[in-house]
């Protein structure tokens, strides 16, 4: 850089800092988001991979739903020879029953040794030694608080009464994830057995843990127990992949929190532009003065460009330690999800990669205006007048160098997020909608200018400002217009969500899960549930299995395990066999069986999404595991299922007779009047403690509070686009400052009173509200319902209240910034204003 | 009419105090044709826009009628403006988003006037642009940019009319018409005149002619031609 160069940029940096305010919080801010949420998503991996084998308890895992056969169990002995420790955990759900009260809990049973790693924590610190003492349980402190219980109380779950040896506090291998069925209760694997709640067909998982010496490598276990194993629906697996779907989760959290924040740096941008544009546009006369004195166009390019750079690297460092600054604010809006402490350490990456996308942000968005600027004529100087818009197009090589920066950019968003597929769409869509916002926005000022120049005088002024050369309208319109989109979808798409698990739910839908009902148990429960004025229970067969094999090709499920969709392959299957078609059942293809035998395999319909993944069709064979025993189907029929029906809903349905002597247990569903809950729960548990009854109204509260935590976090990274936003909003009314004072001292010259001068500004920023509003709001809806369509499949619930709430916000809150930035013009004397010009 | 008593104007520039105008005393009767004349930084203009409510002075009274309007609230001082003064600026001053038309009316929209349009099209007539009226002000010379700005200043009658080197920016074929429209219409509608300028030959059509120099009245030349009188 030439010293001429350097010189010029450091008078003009020093003469119009101010002027670069909001540039340098523009960039701060979208910088800021980005390095945020890498740094997290960098400090949460290297928590992951600390704690790890605390997160499973165990170096290696073996899970499964069902006891394991005498080959297997001589497997796992073996293994006892090789200073290999195991033990077993046992989780379930299941009722607890004090003097006060009923509750669901998740039953865990453990055995001596447990955890094998990390630290499980209770009040008083012993507590966990005692279970194994006598009948003693664990319970957390939300079970005690709902059934009014105390450390020394007893808890009845099964037969047994468990005495409470102390409050869990933290156990390090809890499946941290969706949402829970009630409060943990820990009790030993005896314990667990005195209940008699575990019964064939019960829903319980057994995870048998295993600690193996140094010399051992866990990888080497794993490869030897899946290849010997005799049971292969056991999944095994090592701490490196402990609690998969929470890692999942977390993944995909960091990752939408990093593409959300990619939109702050998005309207950053915007900002950057529209600066610098408004910063050029005061220099012309400079500019026009330099070239008069035989600068060239290079040097002044270079001159400004050195600026723009400096300015962009001083944002970009200083959002990076904004964005090191949420490692404060972060996890504990996450603290629900974290089973392990983050610790804050800055990570390099996560910074370098940040500033260099706030840079590449910065040179994107001041490359068209600078090049622009270049044209100006020096006898700009002795013609005063001169359009506001520098003319001529900038060419081939800035749509060229352009084109680099924003792939480039966008290839650093891509591996910031960690998913090419998920980022790129995101991206996409994120680019469609600026185009979208742009388009609009272009509109709106179009449209601003045919309409008829009524009377009064503020109405047609601030109309008028809206179109005039120069006007800021269309950067105020796309971003604020992009932070309402944002913003008002992350709602309507959490309202959406909460009004199909919540609203939706039809109103004959049953209320009550009765899980875990033996069949000698069947009448028994009819019975009680028809002496209560239950008569419209429906206890229905369910049989648990695992896909064995598709038109006879064995199904090899460590082949799906990793594929998206593979989770149809692998998963457990509840099984049922009806006579009738069930409720929002409704075929597509084949036919339901009206009676009648069939000759060959049994009859099976299967659900259409499941058919689709699993290549089934009319007359396909299917195989299912059954606890060892093999059942074998044909395809009959395909059906739509409606999963929002909130009742027990199936993948397959076979013929009835089909299943006959295969272990199972029933579910019963019934609709209870809130006031008869609590009197039946206790009935049920008090006659069948091993009944688990589940409240459909608590389990939806459950996931409503799920989703309106992760809405939150999500909101979280979205109010740095509205604040970015309103930084663009307040630059741009900046830009105009001195045109607007100019023109309010020539209106007061006149004789304009400050009412007639505020009504003014207050049209114009009541329409920029008002369109950015509008146009947000629609692309938030467009938005929000391809969200919901395709990738939530979600009904669309249309929420005019939510959408006239966004617009009525912008207007207020574009008004609101427009007033506190141009208030002080209302008290200017025109005298000095107007001798200045 | 007006009457100026001991007015002064300073200001702070670079950390110093500077007096523009120092104890200025001056009464303008009513339908009087001042001119005030003087070189450069003399104080001319700050004059000008004292008398117009456009600024406060440091020290001092202007009087209206024996109304003190340095004593007046912004709005106030507005109002006045609307109901009694007219302005036409060295640099037209004119409202870029607006027609010429548009920019003739604003005075009279400002005051509620229900005949806006029909007087914006006799003052318009008046100016002798008629046929210009639905230009923007870009599009018109700087002369017809001044006769727009004379034809604004006298939309809502003013009793006063301040003229701020009216035909600085012109050239003098176009200031000679704009002048002798200012004192046409000023004539015509019997108001009273205060013109600033350093041009001698612009000043002569003054009933009197004030100089001042460093912020005082160096000479005050009252030369009875017209109807103005001097008390």
């Amino acid at each position: 850089m030439s010293a001429f160069v350097f010189k010029m940029v450091w008078r003009e940096t020093r003469a119009a800092w101010r002027h670069f305010t909001y540039f340098f919080v523009c960039i701060a801010l979208g910088v800021a988001a980005l390095v945020g949420v890498g740094l997290f998503a960098a400090n949460l991996e290297r928590a992951i991979q600390r704690e790890a084998r605390s997160l499973m308890a165990a170096d290696v895992e073996l899970r499964t739903t069902r006891l394991l056969t005498p080959a297997a169990e001589g497997v796992l002995m073996k293994l006892d020879g090789r200073d290999i420790a195991r033990l077993q955990v046992s989780e379930l759900v299941a009722m607890a029953a004090a003097p006060s009260g009923t509750q669901l809990v998740e039953l865990k049973a453990v055995e001596p040794g447990y955890p094998f790693y990390g630290k499980l924590r209770a009040v008083p610190e012993d507590a966990l030694a005692t279970l194994f003492t006598g009948t003693r349980a664990l319970a957390e402190e939300t079970l005690l608080i709902r059934l009014d219980l105390k450390v020394g109380d007893t808890l009845k779950i099964g037969h047994v009464e468990f005495t409470i040896a102390g409050v869990l506090k933290k156990e390090p291998d809890r499946a941290a994830g969706a949402f829970s069925f009630g409060p943990r209760v820990l009790i030993s694997r005896q314990g667990l057995e005195a209940t008699g709640l575990v019964q064939p067909g019960s829903r319980v998982t057994y995870r048998h843990l295993l600690k193996l010496p140094e010399a051992l490598s866990p990888k080497a276990v794993q490869g030897e127990l899946a290849a010997t194993f005799p049971d292969k629906t056991v999944r095994v697996s090592t701490y490196q992949d402990a609690q998969p779907m929470l890692r999942r989760f977390l993944r995909q959290l960091t990752m939408y929190l990093g593409l959300v924040g990619l939109i702050a740096l998005m309207v950053g941008g915007i900002g950057v532009a529209s600066s610098i544009r408004a910063f050029l546009r005061e220099k012309l006369e400079n500019i026009a003065v330099l070239k008069g004195i035989g600068a060239e166009s290079g040097t002044i390019l270079r001159v400004y460009m050195s600026q723009t750079l400096l300015l962009g690297m001083l944002g970009s460092l200083a959002g990076a330690a904004l964005g090191a600054a949420f490692q404060f604010a972060l996890p504990p809006l996450l603290k629900a999800w974290l089973p392990m402490e983050l610790e804050f350490r800055l990570a390099l990456l996560p910074f370098v990669r940040g500033v260099g996308m706030g840079l590449l942000t910065t040179v994107l968005f001041a490359l068209w205006p600078l090049l622009e600027a270049r044209d100006v004529r020096p006898n700009l100087i002795l013609r005063r007048e001169v359009a506001d818009e520098p003319t001529g197009s900038p060419g081939l090589m800035a749509w060229a160098i352009s084109g680099l920066l924003a792939l480039t950019l966008a290839g650093l968003a891509l591996w910031q997020a960690g998913s090419w597929r998920a980022a790129g769409l995101f991206i996409g869509a994120l680019a469609a909608a600026l185009a979208l916002l742009n388009t609009a926005a272009w509109l709106v000022v179009r449209l601003a200018r045919r309409v008829p120049r009524w009377r009064p005088l503020a109405w047609r002024q601030g109309l008028a400002n809206l179109y005039r050369p120069g006007s800021q309208a269309q950067t105020v319109l796309v971003s604020v217009g992009v932070g309402v989109m944002i913003i008002l979808a992350i709602h309507l798409v959490e309202q959406n969500i909460l009004w199909e698990i919540g609203e939706n739910v039809p109103t004959d839908a049953p209320t009550f899960f009765f899980i875990d009902l033996q069949p000698d148990q069947r009448d028994a429960f009819e019975r009680l549930l028809v002496e209560r004025g239950h008569t419209d229970a429906r206890l229905t067969p369910l049989v648990r299995s695992r896909l064995w094999a598709l038109n006879g090709q064995q199904v090899r499920r460590e082949s799906y395990e990793d594929r998206e969709h593979g989770w149809y392959f692998t998963r457990e299957y509840v099984l049922t066999f009806l006579n009738d078609l069930p409720k929002g059942n409704a075929i597509t293809r084949g036919d339901w069986w009206d009676g009648g035998g069939s000759s060959g395999l049994p009859r099976v319909s299967v659900e259409e999404e499941a058919a689709r993944r699993l290549g089934l069709d009319l007359g396909s064979t299917v195989e299912f595991d059954i606890q060892g025993a093999k059942v074998s189907g044909r395809i009959a029929s395909i059906r739509k299922v409606d999963w929002g029906n909130m009742s027990t809903n199936f993948y397959f349905i076979f013929e009835p007779g089909a299943l006959e002597g295969a272990p199972m247990t029933y579910v019963a569903t019934t609709r209870v009047d809130p006031r008869e809950e609590v009197p039946l729960q206790r009935a049920v548990v008090a006659a069948f403690p091993n009944v688990s009854a589940i409240n459909i109204r608590a389990v939806l509260d459950s996931v409503a509070q799920v989703v309106d935590r992760i809405s939150l976090v999500i909101r979280f990274m979205a109010a740095l686009s509205i604040l970015a936003g309103t930084v663009v909003l307040a630059g741009a009314l900046a830009a105009t400052r001195f045109r607007r004072i100019y023109e309010a001292m020539v209106f007061k010259a006149m004789g304009a009173t400050r009412r007639v001068l505020a009504s003014t500004f207050a049209v114009e920023f009541l329409l920029l509200g008002a369109a950015a509003g509008v146009i947000g709001t629609g692309l938030a809806t467009g938005l929000a319902w391809g969200v919901g369509h395709w990738i939530l499949d979600v009904k669309w619930l249309f929420q005019p209240r939510a959408l006239v709430w966004g617009i009525g916000v912008t207007i207020a809150g574009t008004v609101l910034v427009g007033f506190l930035s141009t208030y002080r013009i209302l008290g200017q004397k025109p005298l000095p204003v107007l001798r200045r010009e | 009419m007006i009457a100026i008593r001991n007015l002064s104007m300073r200001l702070v520039s670079g950390g110093r105090e500077v007096s523009i105008l120092d104890d200025i005393s001056l009464d303008v009767p009513a339908k009087q044709f001042l001119a005030i004349v003087g070189p450069s930084g003399s104080g001319k203009s700050t004059l000008l826009g004292l008398i117009g409510g456009m600024d406060t002075p440091t020290s001092g009274t202007i009087s209206f009628d024996g109304r003190d309007i340095t004593k007046l609230s912004d709005d106030e001082l507005s109002r006045l403006r609307l109901q009694k003064i007219g302005f036409v600026f060295q640099s037209f001053h004119l409202i870029p988003t607006l027609t010429a038309r548009e920019n003739i009316a604003v005075p009279m929209e400002l005051s509620g006037d229900p005949e806006v349009n029909a007087k914006a099209d006799e003052l318009l007539r008046a100016v002798g642009l008629e046929s210009r009226g639905h230009h923007y002000p870009v599009q018109l010379s700087g002369g017809e940019q001044q006769r727009v700005a004379v034809a604004r200043a006298f939309a809502n009658r003013p009793v006063i009319l301040l003229a701020d080197e009216p035909t600085g920016n012109l050239d003098t074929t176009t200031g000679e018409q704009v002048i002798e429209l200012i004192i046409r219409l000023n004539r015509d509608r019997g108001s009273t005149l205060v013109l600033v300028t350093h041009d001698p030959a612009l000043a002569a059509h003054a009933d009197r002619i004030v100089l001042l120099r460093d912020g005082r009245i160096a000479s005050d030349d009252l030369r009875h031609r017209g109807s103005g009188a001097h008390p």
